[in-house]
């Protein structure tokens, strides 16, 4: 266990060397000193209270996402669908929260949460259903799905919840909304990162736990790792398969609610992007272990922000380039060390 | 007659296991050279070495009487060496033209030839009267079509020495006639060919020479003239040691409680009959072997009795909460070779919600020790085991979770043999205790040694049940005998 530790370590310490020198050389090539944009860089995310607030408040969706997935993935489920669930459970949720102004905050914040996320959980159902039932690849089932959930939402809240002139719905009241951080420390001001953050921290550390210390997380990791062997082991893999899609439904509605509740205090038409494929890449770049996947959601909120930090140097899409340099040199790196180390 | 391909003391190891050892085989130019031996007597191993996959430990192979080293198949394809492999290595979505071409055009500058190509295939086809359409796709043969077209490709990339690994056990009678028919052309048509079956009939219709394998060694050796199918069998099967003090008392199971009941078990998937009919009864206390040429509905029976796949027809009455198994195939069906002893033996049990690493360490300690089990540390991943160990953790576990009733599939394949005996001792314990078990080989040995009854299956029935008293006799018209029934022939 601490020999593999070692080794992923540095894994993952290699790529982000080769990543920074990829990146370097990517900078130069469009006539910009790699100097002064790193600087910039670095100097706006981890050395400005704002800019340490948005990049927490970045990774905080992607991490709670990418633990849903990463338990999908454990169990060798390739869900892509997040990003519809994360979408269609958001909406849900504001919709309850706009509807029922006059119950107390006490039991309106659980309501529209617990909505959202068994709204999600509810659509979640459909791929494996289909996977169970008739052998289609969840792959496609939940990337199709997407589409389908996406535009029925943005359907109803164009003709039904929008407020006039605008693609996004009412406010929900301020006594919803999550608490900020820097009401706790002061040099985080003006930053939206709020208590939602450290219930990420608190999910994914208990995902780990979920995954690696209690059977059923053996049952879903031992699904992954060879289905035919689990069934004659005496494991449910179609129950497994239906419970890491519920698992991963209700979470990404969870990390809707960081811009809903914890941001604007609205669901907008566009609001999510992408999240839910980032955090695939958040998921795999951490092997899909939920302790990796706290770092790896902290990286990709760092090169989030950071990318929006250096847009007056450079555009900020350079670091979505960067982003996918990550991903391919940790794939590659990991590889190679492990062809070194384990033999 | 010149010696085509030769091969000398060719050892192969796989771990502990030796599937080949010292084996030396001459085939002769132009004949048809039958390769047989029960499953894991190290037929397809010494085959695949013939083509190039594998590389032996030891020993040399000759072409035409020249050494030679196939680092690949490649080096073997290109000295005219061609196989069929048990599961056939098409593209499904493809057509047989595109199939038979695939990594070898005919070209004209860039582009593929394809009026050559088809001359050149329609030549073949009517000439070994294969009857295959060129612009079929795959998916659409039967399977005898595609072993057909992978003959074509064999043509097509001029072997002269043909490999078929078992091409028989899939087809039905009347193709295995027309078969024979395409090999005794290529046969006159030149080219060798060297048969792996564990057929006895195959033998006598096309055999020129016939080799036996056991247990990895070359035990016997014919040609056509001297050809006795009966003493054949007996080298198959191999002088059973009778072992007398080795009985086991046996509880009475007339009045042992039934601990299985099955009546009437069919099961037809896609149009095939797995099961037909299949009538058992299993008693607390009491062996129960099951005997048969692999692909008779062994598997599919397990499958129903452990609840993994429901049967077309028939009942099942099973009395216990949970059955056991030592599946056949144990990387696959057995264990997460990833997971460690302990986590392996946990996650079989019903019971439990945390699986921590403590409680994981103290059962593997416990079963490393009871079980004699050598390995590095009780932490490490199965796969780190050798074949023989991490079959010994699956009859362990198996054995651990306490139910009434186990089945034990093969539960000595590919195990060597101080390994065997371990395990056949710990099916026994559990007799003794009273644990109704089924066991199901294809190895009479074990089977003769440890049943109380013994029932033989055939294409998905047990067509004959042997009494404890007759078992107990072993005498070698017994053997002959359910070595027949094995393949059908009921006198």
């Amino acid at each position: 266990m601490n020999r593999r530790f070692l080794i992923n370590s540095i894994s993952v310490f290699t790529s982000v060397v080769i990543t920074l020198l990829i990146t370097i050389i990517l900078l130069i090539f469009i006539g910009k000193n790699p100097l002064e944009v790193l600087a910039l860089m670095i100097g706006d995310t981890l050395f400005s209270g704002y800019g340490f607030g948005q990049m927490l408040f970045k990774a905080t969706s992607l991490m709670i996402v990418a633990t849903g997935l990463a338990i999908c993935f454990q169990a060798a489920i390739f869900n892509i669908g997040a990003e519809g669930n994360l979408y269609f459970g958001t909406f849900i949720s504001n919709v309850i929260a706009v509807s029922f102004r006059n119950l107390s905050p006490l039991i309106l914040i659980p309501y529209s949460i617990i909505a959202g996320m068994v709204a999600s959980m509810l659509v979640a159902l459909i791929p494996p259903f289909i996977k169970v039932k008739k052998g289609v690849s969840e792959v496609i089932t939940t990337i199709m799905l997407n589409f389908v959930l996406i535009y029925i939402v943005n359907y109803f809240v164009l003709n039904f919840f929008a407020v006039k002139a605008t693609v996004r719905m009412e406010k929900v009241d301020d006594s919803l909304m999550f608490m900020k951080l820097f009401n706790l420390w002061d040099f985080l001001k003006g930053s939206s990162v709020n208590i939602l953050f450290f219930l990420g921290i608190f999910i994914a550390l208990l995902a780990y736990f979920f995954l690696f210390k209690t059977k059923l997380g053996y049952e879903i990791r031992a699904v992954g790792l060879n289905e035919t062997a689990s069934k004659y082991m005496g494991i449910n893999v179609n129950l497994i398969i239906y419970l890491v899609f519920l698992i991963s439904g209700a979470l990404s509605s969870i990390a809707g609610l960081n811009f809903v509740m914890g941001y604007k205090g609205y669901f907008e038409i566009g609001f999510s992007s992408n999240i839910g494929f980032t955090a695939i890449a958040v998921s795999l770049l951490a092997k899909n272990n939920p302790l990796g996947i706290i770092f790896s959601s902290l990286l990709f909120g760092f090169l989030d922000y950071g990318g929006l930090a250096i847009n007056s140097l450079v555009p900020k899409e350079v670091m979505f380039v960067v982003q996918g340099i990550v991903i391919l040199s940790i794939i590659a790196v990991d590889k190679i060390v492990n062809r070194i180390f384990v033999t | 007659m010149s010696t085509v391909i030769e091969c000398q003391n060719i050892v192969k190891r796989f771990g502990n296991l030796i599937a080949n050892d010292n084996i030396s085989l001459k085939v002769n130019n132009n004949t048809v050279h039958c390769i047989l031996g029960e499953n894991g007597a190290g037929k397809t191993t010494l085959m695949k070495i013939f083509f190039g996959i594998l590389q032996p430990d030891s020993g040399e192979i000759f072409i035409k009487n020249k050494k030679v080293r196939f680092r690949s198949a490649r080096d073997a394809i290109d000295l005219g060496i061609g196989m069929l492999f048990q599961h056939f290595q098409l593209i499904d979505n493809f057509t047989v033209i595109e199939n038979v071409i695939l990594g070898r055009e005919i070209t004209k500058g860039i582009v593929i030839d394809i009026e050559k190509t088809r001359k050149l295939l329609k030549f073949y086809i009517d000439k070994y009267n294969l009857g295959l359409e060129l612009d079929k796709v795959i998916n659409e043969l039967s399977i005898a079509e595609q072993q057909k077209v992978e003959i074509l490709k064999l043509l097509y990339r001029d072997s002269e020495i043909m490999i078929f690994d078992e091409p028989t056990a899939v087809l039905s009678p009347y193709e295995v006639s027309h078969f024979f028919e395409v090999i005794n052309s290529l046969k006159s048509a030149g080219k060798t060919i060297i048969l792996i079956t564990h057929k006895l009939s195959d033998v006598e219709r096309v055999a020129d020479y016939v080799t036996v394998l056991r247990r990895g060694k070359k035990v016997y050796e014919t040609d056509r003239d001297k050809l006795n199918i009966d003493e054949v069998a007996k080298q198959i099967v191999g002088n059973i040691a009778i072992n007398q003090t080795e009985q086991i008392e046996r509880l009475n199971y007339n009045e042992g409680e039934i601990a299985i009941e099955i009546n009437k078990l069919t099961l037809v998937d896609k149009g095939i009959k797995f099961l037909s009919n299949l009538d058992l009864k299993l008693y607390f206390g009491e062996i129960y072997g099951i005997c048969g040429v692999e692909g008779n509905g062994q598997k599919e029976f397990v499958d129903i009795i452990m609840g993994l796949r429901k049967p077309t027809s028939g009942t099942i009455n099973i009395k216990a909460d949970g059955i056991s198994l030592v599946p056949d195939d144990r990387l696959k069906k057995g264990m997460i070779k990833e997971f460690s002893i302990g986590e392996n033996v946990l996650l079989r049990m019903k019971s439990g919600v945390l699986l921590t690493r403590t409680k994981s360490q103290r059962v593997a300690d416990k079963i490393v020790i009871d079980y004699d089990i050598k390995v590095g540390g009780s932490d490490v991943a199965m796969a780190s085991l050798s074949g023989g160990n991490q079959q010994k953790v699956i009859v362990a576990r198996e054995i651990f979770i306490d139910n009434k009733i186990l089945i034990f599939h093969h539960p000595t394949r590919g195990v060597d043999i101080i390994a065997t005996e371990y395990i056949h001792s710990k099916i026994i314990e559990q007799k003794k205790l009273g644990k109704a078990i089924i066991l199901i080989s294809s190895e009479l040995e074990e089977l003769l040694k440890l049943s109380d009854r013994l029932g033989v299956i055939y294409k998905g029935s047990i067509i004959k049940e042997f009494e404890e008293k007759t078992i107990k006799t072993k005498n070698n018209f017994l053997i002959e005998k359910i070595g027949k029934l094995m393949i059908g022939i009921d006198e």
